[in-house]
């Protein structure tokens, strides 16, 4: 960082050139912006964009030949599903902000899907049923909430977000979308919805952490 | 002629490295969060990262006004600090030297003191984007215990711009280990922030101006607390 005014190298004593702009510094700031730019869209996709969490080993993988949605324990017509038939449940469109316990927050995500409701109407709880578990494809991640908690109006099993189906960070084909409460409770690649009698404690739960995970919420 | 001139008393290395290692620290842990391998590592039900990233925090925060207070007492540092944060019209003389040269121009260097406006500069933004981080981490940590205390809202957009001003000081702290640790032109400016002292040679090169002052000083045997 010498701040002697001395010649270019190799240019001493050839009279030098004056424009402001060569062309190779022309071109060089052209890539330059270029770099630049793409840059700044993955920072911005890191300021505002999703997160990806998972304790899964690798991120489960969605096969629509194989694929079952099954929805089963305490119910008196339990359902096995294929992507497509699920797909085929009355769907609903909600619009509605995911907040992550770590802070991060995405707005106004467009889901579509299956009100959880609706699926409970299909299959019939029988009398004890008072908890669901949801679990993942990757048989390592669960959650579960109370019946009460997932009759509420915005509980879906969400297979598109934002007009898309799924991808596979996501939780290809399928989530749990619970917008009152933190995202841990929505288990993402879920394969399996299970009526139970008694609450099954979800994996971050079984660790301490808080069953109900109710936003604090003036909105 | 001295090979060496005093260039920062303790007081001004305790200053740096007091804010430099926990900043770097929390750099390091914090952007774990982008790394989904990582991020997730837990202890039972602690995130191993964030668990780190936020006791370093709340014990940064909790420390630093006290040895602020206790670094500030001493005139050395005193000085270090409006030195690099006082603005001279030299400065601006140097930024626009700079960007001739480096738009292929000819331009004479103007005279250079303790520290140059590119020093200026970073010193400025990186105080800053720091208080920020700092002011909104409390907040953040607050909520990592306690998910009751704000609203949810709140603290999203607290979070952004933890997010925002970690990813505007990550390339300054980048440039700042580069151009002390990497760079063979300016990484002697090392030399003065671990013991001391650095090459005249370089200070008379890069810092013109300061080099003649601490020059005389110690030729009257004033320590650097003297200049
Ligand atoms: C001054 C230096 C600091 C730097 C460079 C820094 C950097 C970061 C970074 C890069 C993140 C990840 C942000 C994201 O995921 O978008 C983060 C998150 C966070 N920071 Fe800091 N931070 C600093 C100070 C603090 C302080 C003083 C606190 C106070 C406790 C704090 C608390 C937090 C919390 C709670 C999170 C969220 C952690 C999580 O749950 O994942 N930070 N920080």
């Amino acid at each position: 960082m010498s701040d002697e005014p001395r010649p270019p190298p190799g240019e001493s004593g050839a009279p030098r050139s004056r424009r402001l702009l060569s062309r190779a510094r022309f071109l060089g700031l052209l890539a330059g912006g270029a770099a630049l730019g793409a840059l700044s869209t993955r920072v911005f996709g890191l300021v505002d964009g999703w997160r990806e969490n998972t304790v899964e080993d690798g991120r489960p993988v969605f096969d629509r030949a194989t694929y079952r949605l099954t929805v089963d324990g305490l119910v008196a017509r339990p359902l096995s599903l294929d992507y497509d038939s699920l797909r085929s449940l009355p769907a609903v469109r909600q619009v509605s902000d995911f907040h992550c316990v770590e802070g991060w927050r995405v707005p106004n995500v467009r889901w579509d899907g299956v009100r959880f409701q609706s699926l409970a109407e299909l299959v019939g709880p029988l009398p004890d049923a008072r908890y669901v578990t949801f679990h993942s494809l990757g048989g390592v991640y669960r959650d579960s909430l109370s019946l009460t908690q997932a009759r509420l109006p915005g509980v879906l099993i969400a297979y598109d977000l934002d007009g898309a189906p799924l991808s596979r960070v996501r939780g290809a084909p399928a989530r749990l979308v619970m917008p009152r409460m933190f995202g841990y409770k929505g288990p993402k690649w879920l394969t399996r919805v299970e009526f139970r009698d008694r609450q099954d404690l979800g994996y971050w739960e079984q660790r301490g952490w808080r069953v109900d995970a109710w936003i604090r919420s003036s909105g | 002629m001295p090979e060496f001139l005093d260039r920062f008393a303790p007081s001004t290395r305790v200053l740096h490295w007091l804010v430099a290692i926990p900043v770097l620290i929390l750099m390091l842990t914090g952007l774990t969060n982008f790394w989904p391998e990582a991020k997730t590592l837990h202890l039972g039900g602690a995130r191993i990262f964030a668990w780190l990233h936020v006791l370093l925090g709340l014990g940064f925060a909790v420390a630093l006004l006290p040895s602020l207070l206790a670094i500030f007492s001493r005139r050395a540092a005193r000085r270090d600090a409006r030195e690099l944060l006082l603005v001279r019209l030299d400065d601006y003389l140097w930024l626009q030297h700079r960007a001739l040269r480096a738009a292929g121009l000819r331009s004479i260097a103007p005279r250079v003191g303790k520290f140059n406006a590119g020093q200026k500069v970073n010193a400025a933004l990186a105080t800053t984007a720091i208080i920020v981080l700092i002011g909104t981490g409390v907040v953040l940590g607050v909520n990592f215990w306690n998910k009751n205390v704000f609203d949810v809202d709140l603290v999203a957009a607290v979070f952004r711009w933890h997010t925002v001003l970690s990813l505007l000081l990550l390339p300054l702290i980048v440039g700042h280990l580069y151009m002390a640790a990497l760079n063979p032109e300016t990484r002697e400016s090392l030399r003065g922030m671990t013991s001391g002292r650095v090459r005249r040679a370089w200070a008379e090169r890069h810092h013109d101006a300061w080099a003649e002052r601490a020059r005389e000083a110690s030729r009257r045997g004033a320590g650097p607390d003297r200049r």
